[in-house]
């Protein structure tokens, strides 16, 4: 499967795996299998450029990094959906928003005295 | 005409601006029917802003006629007015004209931004997270965080999103209420019935009713996906099943505030717990079409204010 997403993904992973500057002549000989043309992988690098999950430097040939870990981009994410984001717009609803630990515990004391079948499954 | 259609309308305005949202907010009946409820605040929405633009131009347009479309057909024609037109008379044209292009644009703007956040989303998640059994209509991916967190991602291609730590602090029927929550979420276009409370709590900061709707709009909505989440689920106990995982993921790491804080749900966590281990008698017929019907008059009434022209 050569889609441009899954392309995308695994030259991404690549980057992170490398965790330095990479030539993109280097991405076309790791991703050899798949019999990619240097113009598809250059492709590939654009997009993820624009996305801005990668940078390239000024040096000749270029050379391509990722922006950010993989976990960097997840706690960025995370942070946005937690609510803790100045944007309170938040465009994701969650299953359940933020509440204060008071409120936990009467949740859970509410659980608990409902519970004529006390055994967890 | 003009000067009774104008006042009726204002009348309106003012009831849709504060006591009928705060009424409704404060009422018990819309747990027992989310749906119905939510057709009612769509309606206060629509009804309220028609109300106050309609006031404002009949006031505006009434010198050039006695009815609203007549007096708006001479005022594009460039016909001179039948009355002298007073200073009143422009403002609030102005006001008709500002407040329409507000609301309205407000809307646009909100909608836009929050498509481009959703774009931006998914074009993070699909990078980051590999891709998980593709399942039957909407994709769901695997986020590897211990906070136990799910939300889903409207659009063409719906996206469901579970952290690694929801799977693991739930048991399998637990997993399955919220997954069937979220679809719920989305196979009935929640976000679609936020967007515009979303929009108009950002345009009229200073009306408490604003954000008042919002957040019974948003209450409502958590409620109505429940409901429709039961209706799903097998097992021994659905309801139990379901405000269990609700219990556990409000306690979970990232779920909490700390202490003193103010909890953004406001107890609404809580209602939903409520009335899932206590189910109150679902609304009767008759209670459910007289909300109904009450909110199709709400649209009809300012509407006909505004169409037929005056009666006196």
């Amino acid at each position: 499967m050569n889609t441009l997403g899954d392309l995308e993904r695994a030259v991404l992973e690549h980057l992170w795996a490398a965790g330095g500057p990479v030539p993109a002549t280097q991405l076309r000989d790791a991703f050899a299998d798949r019999g990619l043309a240097l113009t598809t992988v250059h492709t590939v690098l654009t997009r993820l450029e624009q996305k801005g999950f990668v940078e390239h430097d000024e040096s000749r040939p270029r050379q391509f990094r990722a922006r950010g870990t993989r976990e960097e981009h997840v706690a960025e994410l995370m942070h946005e959906v937690l609510g803790q984001a100045g944007d309170r717009q938040a465009a994701l609803a969650r299953f359940v928003g933020s509440v204060g630990e008071d409120e936990v515990r009467m949740l859970r004391a509410l659980l608990a005295a409902s519970g004529d079948d006390p055994a967890p499954r | 005409m003009l000067p009774a259609t104008a006042l009726a309308l204002g009348v309106l305005a003012a009831a849709l601006a504060w006591p009928v949202p705060a009424a409704l907010a404060r009422a018990r009946w819309p747990r027992r029917d989310p749906l119905a409820a939510l057709v009612c605040w769509q309606a206060i929405g629509l009804a309220g802003g028609l109300s106050i633009i309609g006031a404002l131009l009949v006031h505006g347009l009434a010198p050039w006629g006695h009815s609203l479309p007549e007096a708006w057909w001479h005022w594009v024609t460039r016909q001179p007015p039948d009355d002298p037109v007073r200073g009143d008379h422009w403002v609030a044209q102005t006001l008709a004209a500002v407040l329409a292009l507000e609301l309205l644009g407000v809307l646009v703007l909100s909608g836009v931004r929050t498509a481009r956040t959703r774009r931006r989303h998914r074009a993070l998640l699909e990078l980051v997270v590999r891709p998980g059994a593709p399942s039957s209509d909407t994709e769901t991916l695997l986020l590897d965080h211990p906070a136990p967190v799910a939300f889903c991602i409207p659009g063409v291609r719906p996206l469901l999103v579970l952290s690694s730590g929801m799977v693991e602090e739930l048991d399998g029927a637990q997993v399955d209420a919220v997954v069937a929550h979220e679809r719920a979420h989305l196979a009935e276009h929640h976000h679609l019935l936020l967007l515009p409370f979303i929009a108009w709590r950002a345009a009229l900061p200073v009306l408490p009713a604003a954000d008042r709707a919002h957040d019974a709009v948003r209450d409502l909505v958590e409620m109505r996906a429940d409901d429709v989440a039961l209706t799903s689920l097998d097992g021994a106990d659905p309801r139990r099943t379901l405000a269990a995982a609700i219990v556990a993921v409000a306690g979970g790491a990232g779920g909490q505030l700390p202490d003193g804080a103010l909890a953004v749900t406001g107890g609404a966590v809580a209602v939903r717990v409520r009335r899932l281990l206590a189910p109150a008698e679902p609304l009767p017929a008759a209670g459910r079409w007289s909300a109904l019907l009450c909110a199709l008059a709400l649209l009809l009434v300012p509407t006909a204010l505004l169409v037929v022209p005056a009666l006196a």
